[in-house]
């Protein structure tokens, strides 16, 4: 369907790029993006996908709205304390570009039901808080060739890889086994600045605009390693492993 | 010279990197203990570029980079 009058002046900054111009609007416009995790790194990324006119944007979160997300949880308010993230964010989103088609998910993934959420999009967010999440994402993205972003975020620290099938190495490529949950450093009680989810967030998105519009070079095999205090931005090239369980050849 | 490159949390009190002598370490366990990290604090340890064990070993001029396991979301 040919550009409206009003999608064009909503859209025109990005127009006016070559990288994007009429094709690529209406490629995102046509596009499925599933963000899991509706929080610190999940908001940012869906405000800007909405906001690009992504025309498809899932939200996978089983949680309610808690006063102690909003320190950096921007999708919500503090009048949604209560509410299911998922319905808070579509409120939001939909407000944001009525063009958007927010699908919510307001449940926990398991390995029952994650093959079936993933299957009908093009491109997957993993915006998690929680190692097993993390997992269960990379394997069932490699096992349905589902190109994905990984981002996690701990106190000033932020870190990203994004994978495509065949192209670069997994999750599981770069860390192998998960970490003991109860050793593992953890944002809940560490901490983390808002902001740093907010940046590594606004990335994911740019890597899913640059993924579904065939613009750029993608986070793929190059892990970004993101340093608040010192505003260092780290590329650290990763090799796949031909022995990773998930994607390995063996 | 040997450099070791720390990154997110395991930055915290030791800075971005170090150098060492090759005689102070023979292997990435060591290059551990001599920082006083715990083998579950490293998600990734790279040696030169390539994923490696502890117990692979180190020689001058080897870049060692390690990485915590960073979950948050």
């Amino acid at each position: 369907m040919p550009l409206s009058e009003n999608q064009k002046q909503r859209y025109a900054r990005q127009l006016c790029m070559p990288e994007i111009d009429i094709t690529g609007q209406e490629k995102l416009l046509s596009s499925k993006v599933l963000i899991i995790g509706a929080g610190g790194l999940g908001s940012p990324a869906a405000l800007y996908l909405a906001a690009a006119g992504v025309g498809t944007i899932g939200l996978a979160d089983g949680d309610k709205v808690d006063l102690s997300n909003l320190q950096r949880q921007i999708l919500h308010s503090t009048e949604k304390l209560g509410v299911k993230k998922v319905d808070s964010a579509a409120e939001q989103l939909e407000s944001l570009n009525p063009d958007v088609h927010v699908i919510p998910y307001p449940r926990v993934l398991t390995e029952e039901n994650i093959s079936d959420l993933i299957a009908d999009y093009d491109f997957v967010l993993e915006c998690t808080d929680s190692f097993e999440a993390k997992y269960l994402i990379n394997d069932a993205c490699v096992r349905a060739k589902k190109p994905f972003c990984h981002g996690a975020v701990i106190r000033f620290f932020g870190q990203m890889l994004t994978y495509v099938p065949e192209a670069g190495p997994c999750y599981r490529c770069a860390f192998r086994h998960a970490p003991d949950e109860e050793k593992a450093p953890d944002a809940k009680k560490l901490g983390v600045i808002g902001a740093v989810p907010g940046v590594i967030g606004c990335l994911q998105a740019l890597e899913a605009i640059k993924y579904l519009t065939g613009t750029g070079e993608l986070l793929v095999g190059r892990f970004l390693s993101f340093d608040g205090r010192t505003m260092d931005f780290e590329i650290i090239e990763l090799p796949r492993d031909p022995d990773c369980p998930a994607c390995g050849k063996t | 010279m040997i450099e070791v490159r720390f990154f997110a949390t395991l930055r915290e009190g030791r800075g971005k990197v170090a150098q060492l002598s090759a005689e102070e370490v023979s292997c990435g366990g060591d290059i551990l203990r001599r920082f006083s990290i715990q083998q579950e604090e490293v998600a990734i340890l790279l040696i030169n570029g390539f994923h490696s064990k502890p117990e692979d070993p180190i020689k001058d001029g080897d870049i060692v980079a390690l990485f915590p396991p960073v979950g948050g979301g």
